[in-house]
């Protein structure tokens, strides 16, 4: 395998960038979207299956979101955990304050966390 | 046209012309704010400008062009960071499922003297499910329904491509820029994935059981993290409190309809 990827590598010169993000990016991802699109064949919009469907992709995007806070990358992790969650928190109750606002909701989640950001970093 | 009680159908050309309105603002803004560090993690590993616009454009997936990126910084193993990726979007799955049908015109039949209808054709569905990443998903999922369904796939396709155009420039333009930002900001950059994640949740709520699927799902993400192996907790997650959502769901809803009865 590691002999066939450096011949590889060697053989693409410098379009191996490109052939790492197809074959180790782009291929991997995309088989998943692909089969979707023959799992659904037959479903109608309205099919009861789709409301289990969705709750299992909305419990799933809620756990990235939980993630990213728990488990945070980076520059994010210089902001206390509290800040976290507290700019996220204030982040919702702007949203449902101004009347389901997604833009009030972000910016007032932004103004928190860099707030708290700068007040971390110095 | 004999019904004349519903507003006129937009064309392709005007319903495409919405949704490349609506993706003009909060939603390619926060793509460009979250895809600008993955030109730098890029550019870290030595690798051309293209490959990070190409990765925006190929992938469409923050997370994984981050693992793929940060991966091949610290040296792990190409077929590895494959198998990582792989296993990362399964997630998918469920929303492609999801999305998919809203948009697809099923097949119809010659009949009562009108001529036969062919369904949304196969290799459309490919590219409809090539565009399906969270932010696609959410505001498709959001908007999608009140719709009428010729306006659905022209309007999630100029919505997905101008999300997608914005990122790949924000992705292209990061590869020079993120080593200048002072940190603060590079925090909010970070912040604006999971600030406009749950808000955008919380507005596509259309039933009691998308509440509970998105309360318990975030909930039960430190549980589930402590006790399945990382990698596979976000599915595990998913799949358990989603199915616990609807469960909930089915239960009230048959004490619904057995009090009624009664």
């Amino acid at each position: 395998m590691t002999a066939t990827l450096a011949a590889l590598e060697h053989w693409s010169g410098g379009l191996w960038p490109y052939l790492v993000v197809i074959l180790f990016g782009f291929l991997p991802s995309e088989i998943w979207r692909w089969a979707s699109v023959f799992l659904v064949r037959g479903l109608s919009e309205d099919a009861e299956i789709l409301v289990w469907v969705r709750a299992v992709a909305t419990a799933l995007l809620a756990g990235v979101v939980a993630k990213l806070l728990l488990v945070p990358s980076g520059a994010l992790a210089v902001v206390p955990v509290f800040w976290r969650w507290g700019a996220l928190g204030a982040g919702i109750l702007a949203f449902f304050a101004f009347r389901k606002s997604m833009l009030a909701g972000v910016i007032i989640g932004e103004i928190v966390l860099v707030s708290a950001a700068l007040l971390a970093t110095g | 046209m004999a019904d004349d009680s519903s507003p006129p159908l937009k064309t392709a050309r005007q319903a495409a012309l919405a949704g490349a309105k609506a993706a003009a603002g909060l939603p390619s803004f926060m793509l460009m704010a979250s895809l600008i560090g993955v030109g730098g993690l890029c550019r870290d590993v030595g690798y051309p400008m293209g490959a990070a616009v190409a990765s925006t454009l190929l992938v469409w997936a923050g997370p994984a062009q981050m693992v793929l990126f940060g991966s091949i910084a610290a040296g792990v193993a190409l077929p590895l960071i494959a198998v990582a990726i792989c296993v990362s979007s399964i997630r998918f799955v469920p929303m492609c499922m999801s999305i998919l049908p809203l948009m697809r015109e099923p097949a119809v039949p010659a009949r009562d003297g009108q001529p036969a209808r062919k369904g949304t054709p196969t290799w459309l569905l490919l590219i409809l499910a090539h565009f399906v990443a969270v932010t696609a998903w959410v505001e498709g999922m959001r908007r999608l329904p009140g719709m009428p369904k010729p306006e659905r796939i022209p309007y999630f396709l100029a919505f997905a491509s101008t999300v997608m155009l914005a990122a790949a420039f924000s992705t292209g333009a990061g590869y020079y820029l993120i080593a200048k930002l002072p940190p603060a900001l590079a925090a909010g950059l970070l912040f604006t994935s999971p600030i406009y994640f749950t808000v955008a949740l919380a507005a596509g709520v259309r039933q009691s059981v998308d509440w509970l699927a998105l309360v318990l799902g975030f909930g039960a993400a430190p549980l589930v993290a402590l006790v399945v192996p990382a990698g596979f907790d976000l599915m595990v997650g998913g799949i358990g409190m989603g199915t616990l959502a609807y469960a909930i769901h089915r239960l009230q809803r048959a004490r619904r309809d057995g009090g009624a009865g009664a």
